[in-house]
């Protein structure tokens, strides 16, 4: 991994630094920065999904004279 | 007589039959055969994902959209796809009758089977008084997404049947409807898809959802008949076009906006400003000629970001659709043994889970034994049958339930939370016949149900696969026992019985798993089941 060559106390040779950027290496960099970029992506679908769970449900369900609902409310609230 | 295939290669497939049970041919590789009545075709399918290994050949069985029709007599041929050679060409008698086979709907109008072997009407042929209802469809669901501030116009193949022949091209059988956001972030765009679902279900539409941006709402023609309307969102950013199905393009919003209209037989529907630009980013260039063998060609780059924001909640589902919709799968004349294991192990349960229930039969076995059970699985259609064997009000609650979807989890978990305890959760093959992410959910979900670790998850599932068939039969694949303690441990669950056992007596067997788990917190019992041996 690149990030062990990156790790500090450890001293770079050319030929580390020369195989940090050969094609094989680099491709295998990329591969993995895909694979980093696509779990970034994924987290959109989730993100929308818990934003629509707040605001069209728990939203209304804590709408209204409900105290119990409140008092939750407030315990969360105060635990942020 | 050996024919011979596409590129002059020897062809495949061989000893075609057509009988009343389905279409049998043998061929070593994949095949898609194409199934005319009276020289219509009617059906498609692939030969081994849509049939059943019959000694050497495959059987494929008629679709259940299609066994209504079969009584009477039609010449029937079966051809390669796209290969003109004939491999099965007879008169063909079905049933009782020696009338001849009309396959029409309510309307006396053609019909075919669609990939997912739904009935559809195709265009082709259609009189302008016929495509009416369809036009009036896509008009009510402009109106309705206009009301949500969302202006809609004809896009894919409707807009291209509408700017290059102002008419419907024959052989779709859907309208393609599309927008572009005023979102830019694809999670703001996926809320604002949530909410146009809303909007439409609230008006009385049935919707399906294929993708975070993307949605098939079904109208109802006058006449009863289902159409879909696909509805694609799309939305700016970066400079580019990204538009649901397969669309990322260089593209300026003036090419957008302000939508024009344009005539689609007879009747003038919203379309982008300039649709040449959004035809050519669809056809590419030579979209004024025809070319009904047109596919898209998606660049990587733009599947996978698409795939990346909006997908991944269907899995497997058109898979899964198909077997339920085609044929016996999951039809039991008993109920599992596995089921009636749980009821003798359990006899203080006060409700009753079934995660994955598909036909509903456990469910309703359970229900029968006055248990409240909550049975869910991802499509209604799957436990139709079973939900309307009991009156309303009585019987399980049947519930739809998509795994892979964040809130389908969570109202899930509340609904199984609110269920008196002990409540006993029962997933049989499910685990084994979903995804990894599929199984975390599935451990969220029962951790959720069980949070006061009041009651039991039964979990079922095939171990080791043998060379019985069994895999293939119930459509999972092997899951060892470790991965599974593995992961419901780190699920937090504590497994208090496993047991493996062979599918059979037969040689070969596959092996089958079940264990039961409990998340702590319950207050002290001793349950029947850990007194087995």
């Amino acid at each position: 991994m690149i990030e062990d060559d990156e790790a500090p106390g450890r001293v770079r040779t050319v030929a580390d630094k020369l195989s940090a950027v050969s094609p094989l290496a680099l491709k295998r960099r990329i591969a993995v920065l895909e694979e980093e970029v696509q779990e970034c992506r994924q987290t959109s679908l989730r993100v929308a999904e818990l934003t629509d769970l707040v605001t069209e449900l728990l939203v209304p369900l804590v709408r209204g004279d409900n105290a119990e609902a409140l008092e939750i409310l407030d315990r969360y609230h105060q635990s942020l | 007589m050996p024919g011979s295939g596409r590129y002059g290669a020897p062809m495949t497939v061989s000893r075609v039959r057509v009988d009343g049970e389905g279409v049998r041919a043998r061929s070593r590789d994949e095949a898609i055969l194409d199934v005319s009545f009276d020289g219509r075709r009617i059906w498609s399918f692939w030969l081994h994902r849509d049939g059943g290994r019959s000694g050497l050949d495959h059987l494929v069985p008629w679709p259940e959209t299609l066994t209504d029709f079969l009584d009477g007599r039609a010449r029937i041929t079966v051809q390669e796809h796209g290969v003109d050679d004939v491999l099965f060409d007879d008169a063909v008698t079905f049933g009782e009758s020696d009338e001849p086979i009309a396959i029409v709907n309510g309307r006396g109008r053609p019909i075919a089977l669609d990939k997912y072997f739904r009935r559809v009407e195709t265009f082709e042929g259609r009189s302008d008084e016929a495509v009416r209802p369809l036009l009036d469809s896509i008009q009510e669901v402009i109106d309705v997404v206009a009301e949500c501030g969302i202006e809609a116009f004809l896009t894919y193949g409707t807009l291209l049947g509408a700017v290059r022949d102002q008419k419907l091209i024959g052989h779709d059988s859907d309208a393609d409807l599309g927008y572009v956001s005023r979102h830019s972030d694809p999670a703001d765009v996926v809320v604002e898809s949530f909410a146009l679902q809303r909007a439409l279900r609230a008006r009385g539409y049935q919707v399906v959802r294929y993708s975070g941006a993307a949605i098939k709402v079904d109208v109802v023609e006058s006449d009863g008949a289902v159409r879909g309307l696909d509805l694609f969102g799309g939305f700016l950013r970066d400079g580019q076009l990204h538009l649901l199905g397969e669309i990322r393009t260089p593209f300026e919003r003036e090419w957008i906006f302000p939508l024009t209209t344009a005539v689609l037989e007879g009747r003038s529907f919203p379309v982008p400003a300039d649709p040449d630009r959004l035809l050519v980013a669809t056809y590419g260039e030579a979209w004024r000629t025809p070319d009904p063998a047109f596919h898209f060609e998606t660049p990587t780059t733009t599947s996978r970001r698409l795939n990346g924001w909006f997908r991944g909640t269907r899995v497997g589902r058109s898979t899964w659709d198909r077997l339920y919709l085609s044929g016996a799968f999951g039809r039991r004349r008993h109920v599992a043994e596995a089921a009636r294991w749980v009821v003798d192990s359990e006899p203080d349960m006060a409700s009753f889970v079934d995660l994955g229930c598909g036909r509903g039969r456990e469910a309703s076995y359970v229900a029968e034994q006055g248990v409240p059970v909550l049975a869910l699985d991802q499509s209604r259609f799957y436990f139709r049958h079973q939900a309307r064997a009991w009156e309303p009000g009585t019987g399980p609650d049947f519930r739809t339930f998509n795994m892979l979807e964040d809130r389908h989890v969570a109202v899930a978990a509340v609904r199984g939370a609110l269920l008196p305890g002990p409540r006993i959760l029962f997933a049989r093959h499910l685990a084994d016949a979903t995804s990894a992410a599929g199984r975390r959910a599935l451990w969220r979900t029962a951790k959720s149900m069980l949070s006061d670790g009041d009651g039991r998850f039964y979990l079922f599932f095939m171990s080791v696969e043998g060379d019985d068939g069994y895999g293939v039969d119930n459509q999972v694949g092997e899951l060892s026992r470790e991965v599974v303690e593995e992961e419901l441990k780190a699920a937090g669950a504590r497994i208090t019985y496993c047991e493996e056992r062979p599918a059979s007596p037969a040689k070969g067997a596959s092996t089958l798993c079940r264990m039961v788990a409990e998340w702590p917190g319950h207050p002290e019992r001793d349950p029947a089941v850990r007194t087995r041996s």
